[in-house]
């Protein structure tokens, strides 16, 4: 069991420091917005001018972690299916446009994917193992099973995230190689885990990906049989899109919750952690098959009090 | 546990397969020159001479994609020529790339900019995650994908994901590495940064003014000891150490001192459980701009001591290939060991004054090379060291 001692989401939802994300969860109509909090309490504000949002919410959701916690993260791995879209974009018109040999290299440098993680190591000047994972709709999960690994090889205090965000170039990809009719959405999300329970009641138990997935349904119960349990043992199914509703009879679509982005499981599992939390129930499991045919499994368990 | 390289391939400008490169590094023959495409042409690059339809039909590629992937596909299938998916080991696919599909969607881009056809659909290739996908396919690989994204040290951390993975009993055999092609996307954008030499990259040396870019795509495959017990392959080379550590010192430029590249580099000979004085080979990260060489330089000494091994960057055969560079490394790495053989730091002349280090001159036959540490240093102060080591 990897223990969840803190989590923070800056989502489109009222979800930062919020004692539950239930209490004021909506589901997102096609003009939803972040809900930043106040980045001066986190970043300068020289750096807030020059950071783009996924930065800033990235590092403000990594400070709020790093604030419930006596030590410095001993590793960090985060997932990001885009990367800095904004910044990528900015470049791209800089050089596109521009015939000076002189270019601006902000965007440039704050461009590539793992700027997110690179900028919480130098934004809490640490030290540590420092991973950044892209696997498409994916890239929570492989991040998450990095993270695991970290915990295994004796790390007790691992912050583990996933941030992307949105941009109105990607509003031209639909519906031609994106099909969903979804609002693209920004998120980040920043879990701290350890094998160590201390306070902490509620964790991630597995986590699986598959590549060619086609039987979903028949994955998901192989998956559970690996720890011992079947669907009936789920006190609450997450599922990204509206699909196999039939299959798992009174699962909650979290892209209503979430948005269109691709690293949405990350806030997925936010949602899991406090439903659990609210209602006192033992399993929790996450379908993700927002990419068809590429599916991550996440399986949460609450310990008994 | 142990864990076996089993298989390596690699392209770059010095050579499309694992022999032609060999023969390159030993005729001390680099692979830049003045670029031929349009973003090119102004610099000194490791360009690949094929074009993306002439890689596709030379390599007999299955599968289409960007010229990112492509690179990749060329190599990952020399690492993998041999071995057998079955259903009793679990293999994954495991790769380094900072641009992804960029060359692709650089040029989409243009065109929507510029309201000519626009083909959306070729956007499909720009995800980092799917040009690893496109490269599983081509190898038939769909137990495990995963990308990492880390800018110059992507390929090196790759390798070191898969060696955990296996370690943890949680893959069984992995390709690991890295490719990048040369993007107007990067060229514009290390020329913004102002670190280009206009003349061939001169690593370690006093004069040295900034990096070659270059492309290319680099992997081996590492397996467990109980998948190399049902293989039966013969082992060229035990992968011993890893590690990566943060800087936390600026987002472009490496710590004056090198706190990142000395924490990797202990912290790999700690998990190889190696002393310094057993590497006989460095294989440095060396990218010939100011900076990473003063740093670098310092965190050798303060690690080797008054015992340095022989050591020497290979960017000035290939080019700095980004995220690429760590597997196109590590091959060199293993070529090192195989044939006990020391490759040049070409176009040294002087050493640096502050450090006084002296990089390898000449291709040196010696009479063993049992370990060897490889340093990649990328964006945002990620530093990776891996070492090799002899069967």
């Amino acid at each position: 069991m990897y223990y969840i001692h803190t989590l923070a989401s800056i989502t489109h939802q009222n979800s930062f420091q919020q004692e539950n994300v239930w209490d004021n969860l909506t589901v997102l109509d096609n003009n939803s917005v972040v809900i930043a909090p106040d980045y001066k309490l986190y970043i300068s504000p020289v750096a807030i001018r020059r950071l783009s949002p996924v930065l800033r919410m990235a590092i403000a959701a990594a400070k709020e972690c790093q604030q419930t916690r006596s030590s410095d993260f001993d590793s960090i791995s985060v997932g990001t299916a885009l990367g800095c879209l904004l910044d990528t974009e900015k470049f791209l018109n800089t050089f596109h446009s521009s015939t000076s040999d002189t270019l601006s290299p902000t965007a440039f440098i704050q461009s590539t994917h793992n700027t997110i993680a690179g900028q919480i190591s130098l934004e809490l000047k640490n030290h540590s193992y420092n991973m950044t994972h892209t696997q498409n709709s994916l890239s929570f999960e492989v991040a998450l099973l990095d993270a695991m690994l970290c915990c295994l090889e004796g790390k007790t205090n691992v912050l583990l995230g996933a941030a992307d965000e949105a941009i109105d170039f990607l509003k031209v990809l639909q519906p031609t190689i994106i099909k969903s009719d979804l609002q693209f959405t920004s998120g980040a999300s920043f879990f701290v885990l350890s094998q160590e329970q201390s306070e902490s009641v509620i964790g991630f138990k597995a986590c699986e990906c598959y590549f060619s997935a086609d039987d979903v349904k028949s994955l998901v119960v192989g998956f559970l049989k690996k720890q011992g349990l079947s669907l009936e043992d789920i006190d609450q199914v997450f599922i990204s899109g509206k699909e196999y509703m039939n299959d798992f009879l009174g699962a909650i679509d979290y892209l209503d919750f979430t948005g269109l982005h691709y690293s949405a499981s990350a806030f997925a599992a936010h949602l899991a952690h406090d439903w659990m939390k609210k209602h006192q129930k033992s399993y929790a499991l996450i379908i993700n098959e927002q990419i068809k045919g590429k599916l991550g499994l996440i399986l949460m368990k609450r310990d008994e009090a | 546990m142990k864990i076996y390289v089993t298989g390596m391939g690699v392209i770059s400008a010095i050579g499309d397969n694992v022999q032609e490169t060999y023969a390159s590094l030993l005729a001390e023959k680099t692979g830049i020159s003045q670029g031929t495409q349009p973003h090119t042409e102004r610099f000194k690059v490791g360009e690949i001479q094929w074009s993306n339809e002439e890689l596709k039909t030379k390599f007999d590629m299955k599968t289409d994609g960007s010229r990112t992937s492509l690179l990749g596909m060329v190599a990952a299938k020399e690492a993998f020529y041999g071995h057998e998916i079955r259903n009793d080991i679990r293999t994954g696919l495991i790769s380094g790339t900072s641009v992804g599909g960029m060359d692709v969607s650089e040029v989409e881009y243009k065109n929507f900019l510029e309201g000519k056809e626009h083909h959306i659909e070729n956007y499909l290739n720009h995800p980092s995650g799917t040009t690893s996908e496109q490269i599983a396919n081509e190898l038939g690989i769909s137990d495990f994908v995963n990308t990492i994204s880390t800018a110059c040290s992507s390929a090196a951390n790759a390798i070191m994901m898969g060696a955990r993975l296996i370690h943890q009993g949680m893959i069984d055999r992995v390709v690991v590495g890295g490719t990048d092609s040369l993007t107007k996307f990067t060229i514009s954008g290390f020329r913004s940064l102002m670190i280009f030499d206009e003349e061939w990259c001169r690593p370690f040396d006093e004069t040295r003014k900034g990096l070659n870019l270059g492309e290319g795509a680099g992997y081996i495959v590492i397996e467990s000891e109980s998948s190399i017990e049902k293989t039966k392959k013969t082992p060229i080379a035990l992968l011993s150490g890893w590690s990566n550590a943060s800087d936390a010192f600026h987002q472009t430029a490496s710590s004056p001192d090198g706190e990142g590249a000395i924490l990797s580099m202990t912290q790999a000979l700690s998990v190889a459980k190696l002393k310094p004085s057993d590497i006989d080979y460095i294989n440095a990260h060396g990218t010939a701009t100011p900076n990473n060489d003063l740093s670098e330089s310092k965190a050798i000494k303060t690690i080797f001591q008054d015992s340095i091994p022989p050591f020497s960057s290979t960017k000035a055969y290939t080019g700095h290939t980004l995220a690429a560079s760590g597997g196109i490394e590590a091959v060199i790495s293993i070529l090192a060991i195989q044939n006990k053989m020391l490759f040049p730091n070409l176009n040294h002349h002087q050493v640096i004054e502050e450090t006084g280090l002296l990089p390898v001159k000449k291709t040196t036959q010696t009479a063993s090379v049992k370990h060897v540490l490889s340093n990649a240093f990328g964006f945002g102060g990620n530093n990776s060291t891996i070492i090799l080591s002899e069967v």
